[in-house]
């Protein structure tokens, strides 16, 4: 299981920036470089840049939206938002902070607003069930796709369906920890929530997931 | 040498979450079956689900699928995160793209229309000052009655006066012209007695 530590890769300050004792992660070098040539005015050479940066978070970033909203065309649109909001505000990205983490929580909260508006949608869009009934599910992502082909396997089902019985919070920090791969420092600072906090809901949600799946 | 005992599933989750363990958890795991046995189930549900959950968003996000997105991001960061123009006006503009710099003609033809407007401001103005015989010499010789008198006696003129003239107007020569007209319109008390 790789860990945070393992992606901290040592990288040459950009120009432009201020000069940092503690070496900085490469998303944090490049989005650093970015900035510095747009304050420069050099929006091209930027674009070429962020070009990469996409190319290196994209792949991290859709299995947390994919985790977040379980629908393809949801979590796509939840990226490509969190990116160009990315870059419209790259000028306030202080070099300070882990890049991932400003983009991480720029990600969840664009997830978080989805979710949001996806609920209201099924609401007032969808036929309401009956009175007695509970709420309707969230929408999951269509299947009989190959890409659904991992599900068929019992196992993978049982897991993904032991996820989504976390609770929110249990769930979203199990998702930063363990398939995003954030330390619980970063995911405290992703979700605005002190260190033990995340350790209490990331034991809880490891703890019920053994009680489920271990049955 | 009295046995360790066996560790709490805190300690287990945490060691499983890359926390390196204590010397003394490291020799309890070595020595003892039934915690490293633990350890692994754990370390293995946790790879688990890790692994699905990843496995499962890789197979819906292709590479297909990310090679788009990856345009269309870069595409919207064309055409949305652009800054808006800004026109510097009138610092801006060049003197030689002007209409009237370029063409020395056009400002003759300006400055004409300028003059024109300011003589026929002060023309109007001093109209309204000049009595209105001197400024309206052509009504008095058509021998018409002049506006500024009507006006007046539109303005002192009764009711009764009025319908007295009218009826006047219409008694008289010039009004035999519409008797036959009367003469078709149905009076009042005829529509009534039907």
């Amino acid at each position: 299981m790789s860990r945070t530590t393992s992606r901290r890769a040592t990288s040459p300050t950009a120009a432009g920036s201020p000069a940092q004792a503690a070496p900085l992660s490469k998303d944090s070098a490049l989005a650093a470089e970015i900035k510095a040539l747009v304050v420069a005015g050099t929006r091209d050479a930027a674009r070429e840049r962020f070009a990469d940066l996409v190319a290196l978070l994209q792949r991290r970033a859709t299995r947390i939206a994919y985790q977040y909203l379980r629908d393809v065309h949801d979590a796509d649109e939840a990226v490509q938002d969190a990116f160009v909001k990315v870059f419209t505000h790259i000028a306030s990205y202080r070099e300070e902070l882990p890049f991932e983490v400003w983009f991480t929580r720029i990600l969840v909260n664009g997830c978080l607003d989805l979710r949001k508006a996806r609920s209201r949608r099924v609401r007032w869009v969808l036929p309401a069930t009956g009175a007695g009934e509970t709420a309707p599910r969230e929408p999951v992502a269509p299947e009989a796709g190959p890409e659904d082909q991992l599900l068929a396997s019992e196992r993978g089902c049982q897991i993904a369906a032991a996820v989504q019985q976390l609770p929110e919070r249990q769930r979203a920090v199990f998702t930063l920890c363990q398939i995003a791969g954030q330390s619980m420092n970063e995911v405290s600072q992703t979700l605005g929530l002190s260190e033990a906090t995340v350790r209490v809901h990331l034991f809880r949600a490891i703890r019920k997931l053994r009680g489920l799946l271990e049955r | 040498m009295m046995r360790q005992p066996h560790l709490s599933d805190d300690r287990l989750i945490d060691v499983c979450l890359d926390r390196a363990p204590a010397a003394l958890e490291r020799q309890h795991l070595e020595t003892c079956d039934v915690c490293e046995g633990r350890r692994a189930s754990l370390a293995r549900l946790l790879a688990d689900v890790s692994e699905v959950a990843r496995d499962e968003a890789d197979a819906v996000f292709t590479p297909e699928r990310l090679s788009k997105q990856h345009a269309r991001i870069l595409q919207r960061v064309d055409r949305e995160a652009r800054p808006g123009r800004i026109i510097s006006f009138p610092a801006g503009h060049r003197r030689g793209h002007t209409l009237l710099g370029a063409r020395p003609g056009m400002r003759w033809i300006a400055g004409a229309a300028a003059a024109g407007l300011v003589i026929g401001l002060l023309a109007g103005r001093f109209a309204h000052v000049l009595p209105a015989g001197v400024a309206r010499p052509a009504s008095q010789a058509g021998g018409s009655v002049a506006p500024a008198t009507l006006r007046a006696v539109s303005m002192t003129m009764s009711e009764e006066e009025f319908l007295g003239r009218l009826e006047v107007a219409i008694e008289g020569t010039s009004g035999s012209a519409l008797r036959p007209l009367d003469d078709l319109t149905p009076l009042v008390w005829e529509v009534s007695a039907r």
